[in-house]
């Protein structure tokens, strides 16, 4: 298979056709590091059941119609209390920004110097394009009192429309804050949206991260989630991939000072026509620390899954207690999952484990339910929304947790419906 | 209310049943006895309706429908109630969320309205006291971690919130200390009237001290072989089932 190959000459006319800034610099680099390492094929180990050809061919066409980016006004989620920054077609809207809560500084990228640390195998490409970015900082000890929300908004009119956003989050010492990225789109064109997301949580702080994938179901979208955690930081996070057509996300968390505890974790429902893969990463470089994930899917018809979890506890990272699992429910017989724990350990006295399960719906308790009167189809919805409970009640948010379960049985409705139940 | 006609059932292409019949009136309690592999959980799934249990030959009649043409469901709602030998382990779904979704089910095939949270709340923790039920079980799911003695007052807290005219218990007496049994008997005794069935299924007759039944069954190797009133069952205790199979042999 041939690898995904981007039109250079269109991309590097597109590079320098966005308005001069403080990105210009870390754009043109951006560029000769794509141009050298080209984009992530299925060759490379951690894109082997990824195949994101697709999404180069949807950068080309948009390339080639002018890259144009229409920028719409879009709605935060009703019901969300949170003080919400929009980011629409990769274009930061300004009016979002004002008023901040007390603590917070919020700077565009685009008005500084940046030096941007490049955030996965995606990220020069996410650079390379970037038109505006946000660094978010929460003050020492400033403790927020309700979320702050990332509305990542796309709308494909028509042909093919490709947005990066890019967002850094620092949370100084002893600092509490909780963060909602809500990733929407609309519009029955093309679209492919890279979005690139680092937080720094600082000794002593706390940081609660929901991340809500509702993308159309025929948009695309590729994510990258940089974590570093600082002594006795704090992290909490929780996914949910609802929606979307071929979805990627990789959450990358580093543990590099004693006492971090970060528990993360994910749903994804999955239908016909779509590809949702999770890739995790957690790196303990010093003990002790605490790390514990678990990653539920449920799919249906056609649909394909791919969760890859990596843990590596270096040399000297002991007093390590490492936890990992990934549990799948598959409605039909032709939904697939690619599921792989992956433990590497250099250290002496640590704590790890991992568990993978792959099943269908439980046949004894869709029967007993059916004898207390339930119908086949409540009785499979009942079930399924039990599996995905799990992770609900991770969710950090609590005030997120009704919009989520609507979403959830919105759309476990649709994946049942599908199945022919 | 239940006429059970020459029927002959197979799981797994092995026959279980071979020629059963039985005749359930309104008000009556009726108690099938026999040893293991006899066929009386059989006889219990046939009823409600398992899938994996093939009907091959016979008829099932209840309140002149045809039960074999129904789903589970559809027999649920017509008023047909198993409590289950093993109650099944749901993690995730409230047992309050079951009891509510199982009453409405009901509710809406017999035309009435949902129950509101106020009355069902109530109507809920009236039958756990009369089960010495904890009402802190409403929020959990459904039997997780329940005691063998737990599950089976569940089972019974699901038929007194349902009542149904016709109640099926499969040994639900098994694995039960003394405070448990006479929770469940109370439970059925109340259950009692003109116009309800019900049908027990046991291995011992410990559970008829509590429950005097109409008429007792013996089922050997899927037909019953021996029919009576309360007596049969003392008199099986006393000479256990050996005793039935000479004589039905003999």
């Amino acid at each position: 298979m041939k690898s995904p190959a981007l039109e250079f000459d269109a991309l590097a006319a597109a590079v320098s056709a966005l308005p001069d800034s403080g990105l210009t610099a870390a754009r043109q680099s951006a560029l000769e590091e794509l141009r050298r390492d080209g984009m992530p094929g299925v060759r490379e180990e951690d894109w082997k059941y990824t195949d994101i050809s697709a999404l180069v061919d949807i950068t080309n066409n948009w390339l080639a119609g002018g890259s144009t980016a229409a920028s719409t006004a879009a709605e935060p989620a009703a019901g969300l209390e949170a003080h919400w920054i929009t980011i629409a077609n990769g274009r930061v809207d300004e009016n979002s920004i004002e008023p901040l809560p007390e603590g917070v500084t919020v700077t565009r990228l685009a008005n500084i110097r940046s030096d941007l640390a490049q955030l996965g195998r995606l990220g020069a490409f996410n650079t390379a394009l970037l038109h505006d970015g946000l660094h978010i900082s929460v003050a020492s000890d400033a403790v927020l009192d309700k979320p702050i929300g990332l509305l990542l908004s796309d709308y494909a009119g028509g042909g093919a429309c490709v947005s990066q956003v890019r967002v850094n989050i620092e949370l100084a010492p002893g600092s509490r804050a909780s963060f909602i990225e809500h990733q929407v789109s609309s519009g029955v064109g093309d679209l492919y949206a890279n979005v690139a997301v680092n937080l720094a949580i600082g000794d002593n702080a706390g940081a609660d991260y929901v991340r809500i994938q509702d993308r159309a179901p025929q948009h695309n979208q590729t994510g990258y989630h940089g974590i570093e955690l600082g002594r006795d930081a704090r992290l909490r996070q929780a996914s949910f991939d609802l929606g979307g057509r071929l979805i990627r996300d990789d959450l990358v968390v580093n543990i590099a000072a004693p006492g971090a505890e970060a528990e993360f974790g994910g749903l994804y429902l999955v239908g016909d026509g779509q590809h949702v893969d999770n890739h995790t990463r957690v790196d303990h470089r010093v003990g002790p620390a605490v790390s514990r994930q678990e990653y539920r899917g449920i799919l249906a018809g056609r649909a394909r899954g791919v969760w890859n979890g990596k843990a590596i506890v270096h040399e000297g990272a002991d007093g390590t207690d490492a936890e990992q699992s990934n549990h799948n429910l598959l409605l039909s017989q032709s939904a697939e999952i690619n599921a792989k724990p992956e433990l590497e350990i250099y250290a002496d006295d640590v704590k790890c484990s991992h568990g993978t399960t792959v099943g269908q719906l439980d046949e004894m308790a869709l029967y007993y339910l059916r004898t207390r009167g339930l119908d086949k189809s409540d009785a499979r919805q009942m079930l399924t929304r039990a599996f995905a409970l799990a992770i609900v009640g991770r969710s950090p948010i609590e005030q997120i947790e009704q919009l989520l379960l609507d979403a959830i049985d919105a759309r476990l409705k649709g994946l049942l419906r599908e199945t022919g139940a | 209310m239940l006429q059970i006609k020459d029927i002959h059932a197979t799981i797994g292409g092995s026959e279980i049943l071979r020629g059963l019949s039985l005749d359930v009136a309104a008000g009556e309690v009726h108690a099938i006895m026999g040893p293991n592999g006899s066929g009386k959980s059989t006889l219990a799934q046939v009823v409600a309706g398992h899938s994996d249990y093939e009907v091959t030959a016979g008829s099932v009649t209840y309140r002149d429908i045809d039960l074999l043409d129904l789903e589970p469901e559809e027999r649920a709602r017509e008023g047909i109630f198993l409590g289950f030998q093993y109650p099944v382990e749901i993690p995730g779904v409230n047992n309050a969320v079951l009891l509510r979704s199982a009453l409405n089910a009901k509710r809406k095939h017999q035309g009435l309205d949902e129950i509101d949270a106020f009355e069902f709340l109530k109507l809920a923790k009236e039958k756990m006291a009369m089960l010495g039920m904890d009402p802190k079980f409403l929020n959990r799911g459904v039997n997780e971690g329940f005691s063998g003695g737990e599950k089976k007052r569940n089972e019974i807290l699901q038929m007194a919130m349902l009542e149904p005219s016709l109640a099926i218990l499969d040994e639900t007496d098994s694995g039960l200390d003394i405070d448990a049994l006479r929770a469940v008997a109370e439970g059925v005794n109340a259950l009692r009237s003109p116009d309800r069935a019900i049908v027990l299924v046991t291995h011992y007759q410990r559970l008829l001290d509590y429950v005097e039944p109409d008429h007792v069954h013996v089922l050997s190797e899927g037909r019953i072989v021996r029919s009576g009133d309360k007596t049969l069952a003392l008199e099986l205790e006393d000479k256990g089932y050996d005793w039935v199979r000479e004589a039905a042999n003999g």
